[in-house]
């Protein structure tokens, strides 16, 4: 039977590991869904949210950035597919009022930034990415 | 009279005792931290080696690019050396012998012509450095007992700009390896230009397990890449030297401890033979002085 290993890993905690039928995620090409039997293929993934399709139903994490692999196992007819994310969390375990908090205190960074009351170049290229972090966890749990 | 000896000695054995308290507490302390920090050390590797993967791979796919970005150059004028300390002292040999070993390199770097930058992790590399007429460029403090991922993006950020703008042409590093709970090694290693495995940087023609896809370009994708996987080797390495920290000082501690508990029991038998003399000198002065007085009756 051919199946597919998924993992996914950050570098404080591995995620999630396990088989599964689909792997959904978003790269800087586009959308791409990885099933077994796939070709070899490195890429990265944009910050989104990474869907896995089990046979108990689907599993889905907000990645923001990184890469995945994808490959032959040695164990004959797998095929393994990891995601390596600097920071990546289940979406049922984000904080949403914390999401929002930090969502609300970036972009008033970034209002007083464009006002030009904020000069400090690394604390407005912070807020952004946390900005986009923030956003993304609120759109993912949001679903 | 005796008493005096004997007092100087019971605040002896208080103070051993005292000193045994802490080490003993320090010893437990660091136990704990023990399987803390292997337990990070577990819950990293799987992102290690798939990012290992993921460059050797890459590395596979388009081997003109990786060459530009992960061989040496003929000849390097100027390297940094990265070295990974605690911040605590008391942990037997932990930081001294990294430091040691880096001390050696510099010197070896420097004969052969090359310039050296020393950064280092660790609140105890810029005195020992110093005292050896080294400048270290940079001293990471506050996270070697525990160092989180952006602790690591930020030393890779650090040691990785002079390396891109072309200023140095390779980067060291000097840390402890974590083998196991019993066998912890100093080890250097090449963290740029990304160390390869024998068959990439051999060129070999295909030994790659076929075809494999890229997206974006390899090129491209190798240029994102390779700063992702210098952190994560750089983490990779704060991890193991935290773990061999704590073993390090646990060890330490627990011979301490046992040391204490040698000298306090030398010492209470030197008091308890003072404190003997000096009755048995009593008993003979207060029969002495019976017997005068019965015989002068």
């Amino acid at each position: 039977m051919a199946t597919l290993q998924v993992e996914i890993v950050t570098p404080e905690v591995a995620l999630w590991a396990g088989e599964a039928t689909a792997l959904i995620a978003r790269s800087s090409e586009g959308d791409f869904t990885i099933m077994s039997q796939h070709t070899p293929t490195v890429g990265d993934i944009i910050p989104s949210v990474v869907r896995v399709e089990t046979s108990e139903g689907e599993i889905a994490f907000a990645v923001h950035g990184g890469y995945f692999q994808v490959g032959p196992d040695e164990a004959e007819g797998v095929t393994r597919a990891t995601v390596l994310a600097g920071v990546a969390e289940r979406t049922t375990q984000i904080d949403v009022p914390r999401a929002q908090a930090a969502k609300e205190a970036a972009e008033a960074q970034l209002a007083a930034a464009t006002r030009g009351e904020a000069s400090d170049h690394a604390a407005n290229l912070l807020a952004e990415a946390a900005l986009q972090r923030a956003e993304l966890r609120l759109q993912a749990a949001a679903g | 009279m005796a008493g005096g000896q004997e007092r100087i000695l019971r605040r002896r054995i208080k103070s051993v005792q005292a000193t045994r308290k802490i080490t003993k507490a320090m010893e437990l302390i660091a136990a704990s931290q023990i399987a803390k920090s292997q337990a990070r050390i577990t819950a990293n590797r799987p992102y290690r080696d798939g990012m290992r993967r993921i460059i050797v791979e890459a590395a596979l796919g388009d081997p003109a690019a990786a060459k530009k970005l992960l061989t040496m150059p003929e000849k390097v004028d100027s390297a940094i050396v990265l070295v990974v300390t605690g911040d605590r002292g008391l942990s037997g040999a932990y930081n001294s012998s990294v430091m040691r070993r880096a001390e050696r390199l510099v010197n070896s770097l420097r004969i052969e012509g090359t310039d050296v930058r020393l950064y280092a992790v660790g609140k105890k590399a810029t005195a020992f450095f110093r005292f050896r007429g080294m400048r270290v460029e940079e001293n990471f403090i506050g996270f070697a007992d525990r160092p989180s991922f952006a602790d690591a993006r930020t030393v890779a950020a650090t040691i990785a700009a002079p390396f891109i703008d072309g200023e140095v042409q390779q980067v060291l590093l000097v840390s402890t390896n974590f083998l196991s709970a019993g066998t912890q090694t100093v080890g250097t290693r090449q963290l740029l230009p990304l160390a390869m495995p024998e068959p990439v940087l051999t060129n070999e023609p295909e030994k790659s397990k076929g075809y494999t896809e890229f997206e974006p370009e390899v090129a491209d994708l190798l240029f994102f890449l390779a700063p992702r996987a210098l952190e994560s080797e750089i983490f990779s390495a704060l991890l193991e030297g935290a773990a061999s920290f704590h073993i390090s000082q646990q060890r330490a501690m627990a011979a301490a401890t046992d040391n204490a508990d040698e000298l306090g029991q030398t010492l209470s038998r030197i008091m308890n033979r003072a404190r003997q003399d000096s009755i048995t000198t009593e008993i003979m002065e207060i029969v002495g002085g019976a017997e005068a007085l019965r015989s002068g009756k």
